[in-house]
């Protein structure tokens, strides 16, 4: 089915300085995106208002704020936003700019504080972002032309899942559940799995990449083919060399190429890599005669251990433990900007111990982005095998990250050749295509592929940016 | 904090590099302290240099080295402003041998491959007895600059290093590295290079 633009939203199709419109440089038939999208600064402007003030965006996870009055500064989009957790318990997200003059009401990334207290003239809000007072409010200090309930901090909407903390400026847009959509179903097996929750095992890695933010975000909708090229060492002396032959030759990565991947019309993406032959392989017998219960009990879940399982079995449908002892999702991405990592890692002792990972690449302009990964545990994971994986994470994933520092050194040269006369209007493809919808007995929703790793999911990305892109105001 | 976090916290973070005791100062210019003072500066000329393998025989097979985060904190909470927990870099010898080996090894380290130039500046080298006889704790200065491709913009990174630095058979073995930062947000697209 060819993709039309209704006419409605011809209208808010974005018009760039040239007189360029942002659907003249996506095609949607040919699966193709002209490069000039990947870095050119009047779409960044648009992206802002239309992506970021729109979507709902991940800024924290509840762990971070335990007691009341903490709080943790964070970003949404190109807005500093504070986050805080009020007396009641309750958590808000407020803009960090002062309705006085505009200074940044707290400068710290983190603290606790009942009231926060602007240091240029002193006005002073709630947690909850409401309007206390000016220090000399009996001289007129904030006047009577507007009232206490006006000059409050702008508040965000806040939806709180699994214990990680969304908001969005978008008072009117969608609810987080119809945002999430059929990816919830899937995100929940992952981010929600116990009763005591997953915690933060500290505050996130930081670091600036010269780089558009998508470039980061349109891998992060699930790209598999570029693990077995830009990742090729972790078949070469990584964790996969010296696997057995049973689960594929080592050096050869190809057979973590395997399984389902799942897509939504939200651009949400999961890449659901088969267990099947590290099962086999862990308990010597064919995974097909093993029962869902079973399987997890030889192959937990990252951050799961073997005594926990009947936890999920007690939390879980049929279906989704189905998915999580055979497909589990391991890598994909949440539309706009994040990413999250779910892994098994093979150790040299013949083990797998998982990493659970949660990046967000905040746009800090049209040519840098900031990488913050957070490194996640169950806060049930014993103590022992919560160092182990916070290690592995540090080692494999974010800052020095001996998988992730081939992609953050990838993002700039794209960001650069965006910019080249010629090379602006180079393409870049989506053409590998699913030729099935799925296994027949797939028991998840949402678009699926099975097979090869494929490109549908980082296109369904593209299609969801074009969608909000050209979306009326 | 109860018992049962601090007994996590404790797993979760490194173990804590041995304090400087300011009695037990070796003066400047002393042979040990000159002594060490060479071997820091050859430490700097091998990873300048890309001699990954003869840096690897200094680290010592005990070797913990990390690199905290660095928050933005109030004055009168600076100690909170070294997070330990997530860090940037967490390592031990076997883990640093696998990162040398990604270099050295394969022909797809892309991260480093083409290489950062770096130049590494060591300077303001103190360096303190400790109550093992073949151990020193030595702190400095290091300023990185790092240049890649055919970009002019450096990427510096300005730290100060904590380290013991054990003497083996006459040779000097690096037995502990904490760097701390300067920056709470890094300004390099990765750590791929050691400090
Ligand atoms: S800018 Fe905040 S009180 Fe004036
Ligand atoms: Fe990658």
């Amino acid at each position: 089915m060819a993709d039309t633009l209704h006419p409605d939203k011809l209208q808010s199709d974005p018009v760039l300085r040239d007189g360029t419109h942002l659907s003249d440089l996506i095609d949607m038939d040919m699966r193709e995106v002209k490069m000039r999208v990947l870095s050119d600064p009047d779409l960044y402007e648009i992206e802002m208002k239309k992506i970021f003030a729109r979507c709902w965006l991940l800024v924290g996870h509840e762990s971070e704020i335990p007691n009341k009055g903490d709080f943790i500064q964070r970003d949404m989009g190109s807005d500093s936003v504070i986050v805080a957790k009020d007396a009641k318990g309750d958590i808000h997200v407020s803009l960090n700019v002062c309705p006085h003059r505009g200074m940044r009401i707290t400068t710290l990334e983190s603290g606790n504080a009942s009231s926060h207290v602007c240091i240029y003239h002193g006005w002073a809000f709630k947690p909850n972002g409401d309007f206390i007072g000016s220090p000399i409010a009996s001289e007129c200090m904030h006047g009577t032309m507007r009232s206490k309930e006006e000059l409050g901090l702008r508040k965000a909407r806040v939806a709180i899942w699994g214990g990680l903390i969304f908001a969005t400026f978008d008072q009117d847009g969608p609810s987080f559940e119809e945002f999430m959509g059929d990816a919830k179903w899937y995100f929940d097996t992952l981010f929600d799995r116990t009763d005591s929750g997953m915690e933060l095992l500290g505050p996130p890695q930081r670091f600036n990449i010269r780089a558009n933010w998508k470039t980061a975000c349109e891998q992060s909708a699930a790209d598999g083919f570029h693990t077995l090229t830009l990742h090729r060492w972790l078949a070469e002396v990584g964790p996969y060399a010296k696997k057995p032959d049973a689960e594929g030759k080592g050096g050869d990565l190809s057979p973590e190429m395997y399984g389902c991947e799942v897509w939504t019309d939200h651009g949400h993406a999961l890449r659901c890599i088969e267990l099947d032959r590290k099962i086999a392989r862990l308990t010597g017998k064919d995974p097909d005669t093993l029962t869902v219960e079973e399987k997890l009990t030889a192959l937990p879940p990252p951050g799961i251990t073997r005594e926990m399982v009947p936890e999920l079995l007690r939390r879980f449908s049929k279906e989704q433990l189905e998915i999580m002892a055979w497909r589990p999702p391991q890598v994909g991405g949440f539309f706009p900007n994040g990413l999250f990592e779910f892994i098994y890692l093979p150790q040299p002792d013949g083990t797998i111990v998982g990493a659970m990972a949660l990046h967000v690449y905040v746009p800090k302009g049209p040519d840098k982005l900031e990488f913050t990964n957070y490194i996640f545990a169950e806060r049930d994971t014993p103590p022992e095998l919560k160092a182990k994986m916070l290690r592995l994470s540090i080692q494999m994933l974010g800052t020095s990250g001996l998988v992730e520092q081939d992609d953050s050194d990838t993002w700039p040269h794209q960001t650069l050749a965006a910019k080249g006369a010629v090379s602006k209007d180079i393409t870049l493809k989506y053409q590998a295509c699913y030729d099935n919808k799925g296994p027949e007995n797939w028991p998840g929703p949402g678009h699926v592929g099975e097979g090869f790793t494929k490109d549908d999911t980082q296109w369904a990305w593209w299609r969801y940016y074009h969608e909000l892109m050209t979306a009326p105001d | 904090m109860n018992q049962a976090m601090l007994a996590e916290l404790k797993l979760l973070e490194p173990t804590p590099v041995p304090p400087v005791d300011s009695t037990q100062r070796l003066p400047v210019g002393s042979d040990i302290y000159n002594e060490i003072v060479m071997h820091l500066y050859d430490e700097a000329e091998l990873l300048d240099d890309l001699r990954f393998s003869e840096w690897l025989e200094t680290l010592a097979e005990d070797l913990e080295y990390n690199v905290p985060l660095r928050h933005t904190r109030p004055s009168r909470e600076t100690d909170k402003s070294v997070i330990r927990t997530v860090q940037h870099m967490h390592d031990d010898y076997p883990s640093m041998r696998l990162r040398l080996m990604r270099l050295t090894d394969t022909n797809s380290a892309w991260g480093e491959d083409p290489p950062s130039r770096c130049r590494r500046l060591v300077s303001n080298i103190r360096a303190y007895i400790t109550s093992n006889s073949n151990e020193y704790r030595v702190d400095s200065y290091m300023l990185l600059t790092r240049s890649r491709f055919d970009s002019d913009a450096f990427d510096l990174i300005p730290c100060k290093r904590h380290d013991v630095l054990r003497r083996e058979n006459g040779k000097w073995k690096l037995a502990r590295r904490e760097v701390i930062l300067d920056q709470a947000v890094l300004g390099t697209p990765n750590l791929g290079i050691f400090l």
